[in-house]
């Protein structure tokens, strides 16, 4: 029965929600609407789940008083004086509201502790970013390259200063694969590689002014638009196309009682 | 001269980090403003909130938090400036708990600045957990959802709340996406129930909803913090966004230098290993 129940539960759930998206009379009509209003009660309550949660993985570290037990702490006390100001904001304000103009210290804790917190967490990432572009940005093949160039259309192509800029940065990277691709044909015997490898490098060169300083300095955020708008729109509907897909099937199998991994 | 060019293919990730650390902070203390021309998406949402008649019913879905900040909240401050001057009528609520103070402070400052009275030219409803099933039952019956507002009044009671049932009243949905609601209003709220829809996204979401512009799904999308900007030159009100352009293309250019000498230490020596 442990496990009957909870699949009995799915499925009427799931057929009936299904039932009620084609029949939307009678009793079915309003089923969606009723099961929806459950839904928000429940969610409601699974932030009570989550904070019992929270708090026993933390007490437990402070009782095994383990290496980061103090982080813990400050976690449970943070908690509780924002739990405990929180509701006594509430029971104090005219509005009843910890956010209302009166209820000063909520808004000093939101102003001043926690949104510099938070925003100071997120802003870390920039260096990361910035560390990870230099170091996964490598022209290793010819896929790599293109996602390098393109890259670099679309970051010029998003700021003020792109179209000025463009320019000298196409000169610099068609120089450095003009450089390449001379370099790597002075090894090869065979002529008619050897020949591919240098007309290469020499397009390269011939480009640089056509596309970097007559077409980009123009039309580089019009380029970059077209980066978005076509190339990368297309891999990105393709891949919201298999999500929607695959979120079916699961659904399927979940209502039907073949996916059961949300019991474990 | 290899040891050169490896020097260029690892540099050390402290100097990384002291360069993006200079080349934010600086641009961002001079506090200077940059010419921009607008990208057609957003000129397009401006365009559309421009045409919006006067008193028309208007909703902004706060969907981030202090993470997003700094690219959203200049969305939301322009569009509250917008929305005011265009003397619309403003219904603010949330899926994310945690950023709704920062919609909350925003909406109560702004709307001073217009002289507009709480319950007649706006009203901040809070949050309801649940997402898509928040946005479902709000396009049937938005007090089905929300009988009160943030302070516990009834909604019924409000008069900017009188003249309005489901999404049928609504003119337009502004939503300020830093996680996957912005879908969730897409899937729901569009396709369900037709409500017209303008997103403003951090840039890393941006190319996400890109598709649903180009079916038509979303009016348009304000992406990044170069959105907030075009944003802010069309209504004529430069703020952090504005400000933030300089430092945005002085690290853009940064990280394109750092890209482009990696990949000369990298070439040089994959040559010099043959």
């Amino acid at each position: 029965m442990k496990k009957e129940i909870p699949l009995a539960i799915t499925f009427i759930s799931g057929f009936l929600l299904v039932l009620a998206l084609f029949i939307p009379h009678k009793p079915f009509g309003n089923l969606e609407e009723i099961f929806n209003d459950w839904y928000i009660i429940v969610s409601g309550f699974t932030m009570l789940l989550g904070i019992d949660s929270l708090l026993e993985y933390n007490f437990k570290k402070i009782r095994r008083k383990e290496k980061d037990a103090p982080y813990s702490l400050v976690l449970i006390l943070s908690f509780f004086i924002t739990l405990i100001w929180g509701v006594t904001e509430i029971v104090r304000t005219p509005e009843h509201n910890p956010f209302s103009p009166t209820s000063t210290f909520s808004k000093y804790f939101y102003n001043s502790i926690f949104m510099p917190l938070q925003s100071t967490m997120f802003a870390i990432l920039s260096f990361f970013i910035a560390s990870a572009a230099y170091r996964a940005f490598r022209a290793k093949e010819f896929n790599s390259a293109l996602l390098l160039v393109s890259a670099v259309i679309v970051m010029l192509g998003r700021i003020p200063l792109g179209q000025g800029a463009a320019p000298y940065v196409i000169t610099v990277i068609f120089l450095v694969f003009a450089w390449y691709f001379y370099a790597e044909s002075v090894g090869i015997t065979e002529t008619g590689t050897k020949l591919l490898y240098i007309l290469v490098s020499v397009a390269f060169i011939a480009l640089i002014y056509p596309i970097g300083w007559v077409y980009l300095k123009q039309h580089i955020p019009s380029f970059a638009d077209w980066i978005m708008n076509v190339p990368q729109m297309a891999g990105k509907r393709g891949i919201m196309i298999g999500i929607a897909l695959g979120g079916i099937a699961m659904s399927i199998r979940i209502i039907l009682g073949i996916e059961r991994t949300y019991m474990k | 001269m290899t040891e050169f060019f490896k020097k260029l293919a690892g540099i050390d990730r402290r100097i990384i980090y002291l360069t993006v650390f200079l080349a934010t902070a600086i641009p961002i203390l001079t506090k200077k403003t940059m010419k921009i021309e607008p990208l057609p998406e957003v000129k397009k949402a401006y365009e559309y909130i421009e045409s919006l008649p006067e008193s028309s019913i208007v909703m902004v879905s706060i969907d981030y938090d202090a993470a997003s900040m700094p690219e959203l909240q200049p969305m939301l401050e322009t569009f509250l400036h917008h929305a005011f001057r265009k003397n619309l009528k403003v219904i603010m609520l949330g899926h994310w708990a945690l950023g709704l103070p920062l919609g909350q402070q925003a909406l109560e400052d702004i709307a001073k600045k217009y002289n507009k009275i709480y319950g007649i030219d706006y009203v901040f409803l809070g949050y309801r957990p649940g997402v898509a099933a928040v946005i479902i039952n709000m396009g049937k019956d938005i007090k089905s959802v929300f009988s009160s507002d943030y302070k516990y009044t009834p909604i019924d009671s409000l008069p900017i709340m009188r003249s309005v049932k489901n999404y049928k009243d609504i003119k337009l949905l502004f939503g300020l996406e830093a996680g996957a609601v912005g879908d969730a209003w897409i899937q729901y709220g569009y396709a369900r129930y037709n409500l017209p829809i303008i997103l403003g996204t951090t840039a890393v979401m941006t190319p996400d909803y890109y598709p649903y512009i180009q079916a038509n799904q979303v009016i348009s999308v304000i992406g990044g913090l170069r959105g907030a900007a075009d944003y802010e030159t069309l209504v004529e009100i430069p703020g952090q966004a504005s400000i933030g352009m300089l430092a945005q293309s002085v690290i853009h250019l940064v990280i394109i230098a750092f890209i482009i000498i990696g990949n000369i230490g990298f070439l040089v020596l994959r040559r010099a290993k043959k």
